[in-house]
């Protein structure tokens, strides 16, 4: 393409309007991620939640209290995180590639709902338990908190229908940043390592199956927020200014904290290897990863102290008789030959 | 809300700072003593820090069991970074173990059987021969046994092998004693002699040179001693009592342990007319959906999920369904998430997709004579029945063959397994009507069968690594010895199994069959140094086949002399001069052994009708801490998930060379993982260890096929071959499984390809961007090896 007319008619991502054309492409690496993720598409009958229900059984107290947390805080998290999506990213990003991604997250994120109350439903199998868990964002403060959190920065952009004015496009960075890096990239992760701290120990294994698949979602959620803010960057150098940045860490730390305060109502006195001290570690450990990804200094230099964590990220290799392997590609091409190479 | 200030020293104040200095508390110092002692032939531990991480975890009422199961976890976690924190991770998970059977009664190994016996685990005939022998079996037990297994090895067999009390659940047997039990469990005479035999066995068990799989591992000594692997069931007959009899049948023997093959090829196919009701048949399908169900109700012992592989014939006119039976989208109610599925695929199938022709679909029911023919016979039969307008339906072959493909990259499964290669050189069907209808559900298994006899396999494996000397060569007359006692021991379970239908004792007292297996191929590989692909790893490995099949073979004659041979003899191609290896063009290592081995079958017969199979050995590999089967290494890092856990193993040979070069650091051990377990992209190393330790995905799959095929002559049934792709296409696919029917394999196994995307790193310490000069001074005294900022 020429570089005539296009600088021209060129149009920033978040500049307002419903863009159509996708032809020539101008966001490419969007339409990647959308094809990506089809390759990773899962259901929720592949989970097989039948030996956790013997687990939950052999529970201690302390155990128990946890895990009815946590499921409490699973049972709303995915769809604050769709309302979100629908309600501002797909409006703001006025990419189609990008609105494509989009669309496909949103679909991953009711699957996520739907495993989660599948899960809730296996877990809790008396209705009352259910109702309570589904009112845990009113009734359980440590996760009213959270909750507050997610809603302070989606009404902070509600009202805006265009993002006009820089400060307008500003509060929808904070709030794509609040969503990949402390919702998605610090909630999520901080409820994936309890889960992994279960399996850790030989428990709950059909939350963990579900769980990396929901974790390699999440991920690829993340990179893309991350990309489309990286974006935003290139085209509009001076949004993200210092200031930015300060509010930025200042998201974050708060982030800490609500997600501290709900550790110190799982963990209690604390569980052989799982305590809120360790918790802290982890998240800030997390936290700085986040910071650093926006080309932020790091604010508190901890270390992972989840060697479970470690794990991973590291290639599997499950025993077929033992659980189902989840590695496999969804979209294959081409047709028969009998010479390509192998 | 926390303010915004500077983000560097100092730390915030933590919340349970009480437990970071080990000397304080009791528990603290007696674990790093404990630390210390057990690490002290381990140059590269470093006790402190692992007691340094396991205080970090501790709860509030930790007390000393807590803190050394956070060790061990600890310990654990560190095996990337240094293999030996294994050893000290298994040491520790040693001493649990045994303190928790002591508290139980186990105290000696005759205590332990006892303490079996008496809570109705162990069997009658164990206990008293314990009993009677107890002091000479009690010296039997290596008191250093323990320490040859890595961590990964010894949670396995703790959490899934020990026998454990049916109410307290703890573990009555240490790992010594569990071994020693197994044997015992396969002793026959009750005399001096039996126990000079079961020692002989536990010795190689203990050492690690051979083990029995898995349902012998589990079941042997006990009530019901089930000990077989593998059940082949021919397709139920064409009629409902015949189909839902079929379902007990796989329930009592999935309950037992066993994995099932099946083959469906008899059942009619859709639109097929039911004359008792002058409706139409639903197919194969609906049936399947309740096999799925049934196979899903039933977990193995308890122990294990139950698992079936169904196979069929791809002209059974139901092929593109089956095809269907896996996908995680569509109507549910087609759907069997459980059961793995296999191609039984006739050679006139590859011909016709070679030569770019149609392929006809049948119903059973209309050519009820398929399923029982192979090579020519079927072929003519085929042709015939095209001709006579029978064919439900006419695709292009390649249209199916393509379909197939794209179902083996999509879900791994639908096994290309060859109906004509593994009749062929089968020893059991010297007569007519005598068909394999199926192998079993890891396609190593090749037993004929019919609606009477459910062929039965059960199967061990040597650990071949344990065979090459310290000067690299292989210690061949040790092999043969340990050939010759797992074959006896092998021999000797199809006695004493516990049968669970009595079609399976029935098939199996007439044909004795047993599957010798290996492990270990690639630790042979990189003990000599070998690269996968080469010509001279080919070489090794076809000899070390051919050297066990001789001497498996040798032992079973030895035993037919002894004992007598094998009901069915008569029936064989043995019996007719005919060995395996006469179905191929070969050319031997040891010729005049062969003709001596040729002259002793014709003179005594064989007790065994098979003796020879390749099973993926997962578990037991796990157990002896070797690479599974003939398979190359899959990563050099990887992480196991398995029932109980999480594990992560490092590629122990790579980690000695680089620290011979100099390279063993955290900069390495970043580019690992940063490459998923890749060698390739490690700065500095050289290109000939590049080449070495290439994995699975970096080979050529062409130099797996060509291992497999050159060892196909010295395996009499056939063998798990697993084969990689990161990115299948339909044109890989196609070429690579049209190559391994070319080369005249048997049977293939999964298809193994990568995740399309990658979990992003959960928690990596970000990258320092402002390292002051007091953290740097900080992080390395208190940890030299891990600190990114000090690289």
């Amino acid at each position: 393409m020429t570089a005539t007319d296009s600088t021209a008619k060129k149009k920033n991502i978040l500049d307002p309007g419903f863009e159509l054309t996708l032809r020539p492409m101008r966001y490419p690496d969007f339409y990647e991620h959308y094809r990506n993720a089809i390759k990773n598409t899962w259901t929720v009958e592949e989970v097989d939640l039948h030996s956790d229900v013997a687990d939950l059984a052999k529970l201690s107290e302390g155990e128990r209290h946890m895990i009815g947390r946590l499921v409490a805080f699973f049972a709303t998290g995915d769809s604050i995180v769709s309302n979100n999506l629908v309600l501002t990213l797909y409006k703001h990003i006025n990419s189609p590639e990008a609105r494509l991604y989009l669309s496909r997250q949103l679909f991953e994120e009711a699957v996520h709902v739907q495993f989660y109350l599948t899960l809730l439903d296996t877990y809790l199998p008396d209705p009352e338990d259910r109702a309570a868990a589904f009112d845990a964002v009113e009734s359980i403060p440590s996760i009213r908190e959270k909750a507050q959190f997610c809603f302070r920065w989606m009404d902070s952009v509600e009202k805006i229908d265009a993002l006009e004015s820089k400060e307008d496009r500003r509060r929808f960075l904070l709030n794509l940043i609040c969503f990949a890096a402390c919702i998605e990239g610090l909630f999520f992760y901080g409820a994936f390592a309890y889960v992994y701290w279960f399996r850790s120990r030989g428990l709950l294994h059909g939350l963990a199956t579900g769980t990396n698949w929901v974790f390699r979602d999440e991920s690829m959620h993340m990179d893309f927020a991350f990309r489309v803010v990286d974006t935003v960057r290139a085209e509009e150098p001076d949004l993200f200014d210092e200031e930015l940045g300060k509010r930025v860490t200042a998201m974050l730390e708060e982030a800490v904290e609500a997600e501290l305060q709900f550790a110190r109502d799982l963990c209690g006195e604390g569980l052989p290897g799982m305590n809120t001290e360790s918790m802290r570690q982890y998240l800030e450990c997390v936290a700085d990863q986040r910071l650093a990804r926006l080309g932020l200094p790091i604010r508190y230099g901890s270390e992972n102290p989840f060697a479970f964590m470690e794990l991973q990220n590291v290639q599997e290799l499950t025993n077929f008789f033992e659980r189902r392997v989840s590695a496999y590609q969804i979209a294959v091409e081409g047709s028969v030959s009998f010479d390509d190479d192998f | 809300m926390t303010d915004t200030a500077v983000p560097t020293l100092p730390q915030p104040v933590r919340e349970s700072d009480r437990g970071s200095d080990a000397g304080r508390d009791a528990p603290g110092t007696a674990l790093l003593v404990t630390l210390t002692e057990r690490s002290a032939d381990l140059p590269a531990v470093d006790p402190g820090r692992v007691a340094a991480a396991a205080l970090r975890g501790r709860s509030a009422k930790a007390d000393y069991a807590e803190l050394r199961g956070l060790a061990m976890e600890s310990a654990a976690a560190l095996i990337a970074e240094d293999p030996q924190y294994s050893r000290l991770a298994a040491r520790l998970l040693a001493e649990e173990i045994r303190e928790e059977a002591a508290g139980q009664g186990a105290t000696c190994f005759a205590a332990s059987v006892a303490v079996g016996h008496r809570e109705g685990l162990i069997g009658d005939t164990t206990a008293a021969f314990v009993a009677a022998h107890a002091d000479t079996l009690d010296a039997v037990v290596d008191p250093h046994g323990d320490d040859r297994f890595e961590y990964f090895g010894l949670r396995t067999v703790y959490s899934r092998y020990l026998l454990r009390h049916p109410i307290t659940r703890q573990v009555i047997e240490t790992p010594q004693q569990f071994m020693l039990r197994v044997a015992c469990g396969l002793e026959v005479g009750g005399d001096a002699k039996s126990v000079a035999e079961v020692a002989e066995l536990y010795r190689l068990m203990s050492r690690l040179e051979y083990l029995p799989s898995s349902p012998t591992l589990f079941n042997s000594g006990t009530r019901h001693p089930q000990m077989s692997s593998c059940y082949l069931l021919d397709s139920p007959l064409d009629e409902l009592d015949s189909i839902y009899s079929r379902y007990a049948q796989i329930a009592r023997l999935s309950k037992h342990a066993g994995g099932i093959g099946l083959s469906y090829s008899r059942v009619r196919s859709r639109g097929s007319l039911i004359r008792g009701t002058n409706g139409q048949s639903n197919g194969i399908v609906p049936f399947l959906r309740t096999l799925d169900a049934s196979v899903a109700a039933v977990n193995q012992g308890g122990r294990r999920k139950g698992a079936a592989c169904v196979y069929l014939e791809t002209w059974h006119a139901d092929i593109e369904e089956f095809l269907e039976l896996r996908d995680n989208t569509g109507e549910e109610a087609r759907r069997t998430h459980n059961l793995n599925l296999a191609h039984w695929i006739p050679d006139e199938f590859m011909r016709r997709v070679d030569a770019d022709t149609e392929w006809s679909l049948f119903s059973p029911g209309d050519v009820p004579e398929l399923v029982d023919l192979w090579g020519a016979e079927f072929d003519a039969a085929y042709v015939k029945a095209e001709q006579a307008g029978k064919a439900v339906r006419t695709i292009p072959a390649r249209t199916l063959y393509a379909r197939m493909m794209r179902t083996l990259a999509q879900t791994g499964n639908g096994w290309m397994t060859f109906k004509d290669a593994s009749n062929r050189a089968a020893n059991q069907t010297a007569l007519p009507g005598r068909t394999v209808h199926s192998s079993n559900l890891c396609t190593e298994i090749l037993e004929v069968t019919d609606d009477s006899e459910t062929a039965v396999c059960n199967l061990g494996s040597v650990n071949l690594g344990a065979f090459v000397d310290g000067h690299g060569e292989i210690d061949w007359e040790r092999l043969d010895a340990t050939v010759r006692t797992a074959v006896t021991f092998l021999d000797r379970v199809i006695d004493i199994n516990f049968y669970p239908t009595p079609e399976a004792g029935t098939s199996n007292s007439r044909w004795r069959p047993v599957g010798l297996g290996m492990m270990g191929l690639q630790d042979v590989f990189f003990k000599l140094r070998l690269e996968f692909d080469s010509a001279e790893a080919k070489a090794v490995s076809t000899k070390i086949s051919e050297r066990i099949m001789l001497a498996a073979y040798e032992t079973s004659c030895e035993l037919a002399e002894r004992l007598g041979r094998h009901e069915a003899y008569a029936e064989t191609r043995a019996a007719r001069g005919q060995l395996h290896i006469d179905h191929f063009a070969v050319t031997t290592e040891w010729p005049e052994r062969w003709e001596a081995l040729r002259a002793r079958v014709a003179e005594t017969g064989l007790r065994n009708a098979l003796l020879l199979a390749v099973a993926p050995t997962a578990t037991i590999a796990s157990i002896a801490g070797v690479y599974e089967c003939i398979e190359p290494q899959v990563s050099n890092l990887f992480k196991r998930e398995t029932l109980s856990g999480e594990f992560l193993q490092v590629n122990p040979y790579l980690v000695a060379d680089l620290k011979k070069l100099g390279l063993w650091n955290a900069i390495t051990r970043e580019e690992l993982r940063e490459g998923n377990g890749s060698a390739q992209e490690i700065t500095d190393l050289p290109e000939e260890y590049k080449r070495l330790y290439r994995t699975a995905w970096e080979l050529p799959q062409r130099a797996l096929i060509d291992l497999a095929a050159a060892r196909m002559p010295y395996l009499d049934q056939s063998q798990s071959l697993n084969l990689f792709m990161a990115a299948p296409t339909i044109g890989k696919l196609s070429s690579m499984y049209a190559y391994a029917w070319k080369v005249g394999l048997k049977t293939t196994y999964y298809l193994r390809s990568r995740p399309a995307t990658r979990i992003a790193r959960a928690a990596t310490t970000a990258t320092a961007q402002v390292v002051t000069e007091a953290d740097a001074v900080a992080c390395s005294l208190e940890n030299p090896e891990s600190c990114e900022a000090c690289q």
